[in-house]
């Protein structure tokens, strides 16, 4: 116990800035989850028959093929293929965030079907346009349901993204590691690390149960 | 620039190998698991609080933290703490189990609370008896509920599966990071893993959605 003090005690800037790496990829890929998850999920169901058939393709390839895989392959050949390299950050974000892009459609994609076609109707027959209504009626209403899948989606990017220490992204998991390698500590430094991610992970779920409780009344129509 | 495909073709039982590796994994995850999640079920609705509590936190940490790092832990700590020597198969498949066990236990409960106790009543009213009524409504309708999750949970699983080639378990996706590294053509290869891995992940994605669309449950 006082060696694992010690350790920590001599190197808290560099676990402090691990620390901040995984929560910079966790951040990173969500939003990039959320923003092109949303999109592809807005084609699907408004875009007509190629647009769902495309973008079917697309979410169904990123729910067969591991994240590791996936992750690999953009750091590792991606590159020969674009010819100029990629940072282990972007290629984890980049990655981790098209991956969970395809969860977050899915997840959109039941929400906005969620919400009755009448709707979608009654704004039109109010003279909105189809995006003004998708933004302004549909939307709204969709994202309070999707809160708690959402949520879990949440703990799922910190999860994933201690997968970025395969492509040596100095995070979490990589930087213990690297103390392990320095100190032996092995048993104490793992399970400290451990402990970390749950303490970041078990109040995000918890959260957004409790989040949701107190906004489902919001998602009723 | 150029590409050579014949490594692939060359290297071609190796990647039979890996496959074989990575679908024994997934079924002998999941045929442990299901018994695992049902233990961890039953002890979370039992009426000693202390089991309850046991199971609970068992649950929670093992959802709550990443697959990578429980795989990590059972490899280099395990060994300290408990003086055991597994192999790497058998620690992966250790990790795997426990935390396949928690997301089940979780689709088990839901699937079990999910029953009204209307109908039980209601059975119990015709006539029936405990154990009849357990079995002709209870069981029937709850499994069918759960399936849609298990399939799902099937799924992330096989996938999850790679992750143990960071403790060289020589599966699909270490077969593959190992033949890179030997042969150094690492678009082929890399490429050649991801197809493979589509082929074998993409038919699974869309017999879940069949399961899910099949199975959904309308009382």
């Amino acid at each position: 116990m006082t060696a694992l003090f010690n350790v920590l005690w001599a190197n808290w800037p560099f676990m402090a800035k691990a620390l901040a790496m995984t929560l910079a990829v966790s951040f990173g890929s969500m939003l990039v989850g959320i923003v092109v998850g949303t999109f592809v999920a807005i084609g699907r169901t408004y875009g007509g028959r190629i647009a769902d058939i495309v973008l079917g393709f697309y979410v169904d390839t990123m729910r067969a093929v591991p994240v590791l895989v996936i992750l690999v392959w953009s750091y590792f050949a991606l590159p020969l293929l674009a010819g100029r390299s990629l940072s282990p950050f972007v290629a984890a974000v980049g990655a981790l965030g098209l991956h969970l892009a395809a969860y977050v459609a899915e997840t959109v994609r039941a929400g906005l079907t969620s919400v009755r076609p009448g709707q979608m109707r009654a704004a039109l027959a109010l003279g909105m346009s189809r995006w003004q209504a998708i933004k302004q009626i549909i939307l709204p209403q969709a994202m309070v349901r999707m809160l708690p899948p959402l949520g879990s989606l949440l703990v799922i990017a910190v999860k994933d993204s201690a997968i970025s220490s395969v492509i040596a992204v100095p995070e979490l998991i990589r930087q213990t590691q690297v103390l392990v390698s320095n100190t032996y500590l092995s048993f104490q430094l793992y399970s400290f690390t451990m402990i970390v991610f749950f303490v970041i992970c078990y109040p995000v779920a918890r959260g957004v149960d409790r989040a949701y409780r107190r906004l489902a009344h919001l998602g009723s129509s | 620039m150029s590409f050579d495909w014949s490594v692939v073709w060359d290297g071609r039982y190796l990647f039979l190998q890996g496959i074989e590796m990575t679908v024994f994994l997934t079924v002998a995850t999941m045929a442990l698991a299901i018994p695992g999640g049902l233990v961890l079920a039953f002890l979370r609705l039992a009426p000693w609080r202390p089991v309850n509590w046991a199971a609970a936190s068992f649950v929670e940490f093992f959802r709550a933290t990443p697959l990578v790092l429980q795989i990590y832990w059972a490899y280099y700590v395990l060994p300290v703490i408990a003086d055991i020597r597994l192999s790497a198969v058998a620690t992966a498949l250790i990790g795997l189990v426990c935390n396949i066990s928690a997301f089940n236990s979780e689709t088990f409960r839901a699937g079990i609370k999910s029953i009204r106790q209307g109908q039980v009543n209601a059975a119990l009213a015709l006539g029936m008896s405990r154990l009849q009524a357990m079995r002709e409504v209870v069981l029937p309708q709850a499994t069918m509920r759960v399936l849609p999750s298990l399939a799902s949970t099937w799924v992330s699983l096989f996938k999850d599966t790679s992750l143990v080639s960071v403790i060289a378990v020589a599966d699909l996706s270490y077969v593959a990071f190992k033949m890179r590294a030997d042969t150094y053509r690492i678009l082929e290869v890399l490429t050649a893993m991801a197809v493979l891995y589509w082929l074998l992940g993409y038919p699974q994605a869309k017999l879940v959605d069949w399961i899910h669309r099949r199975f959904k449950v309308t009382e």
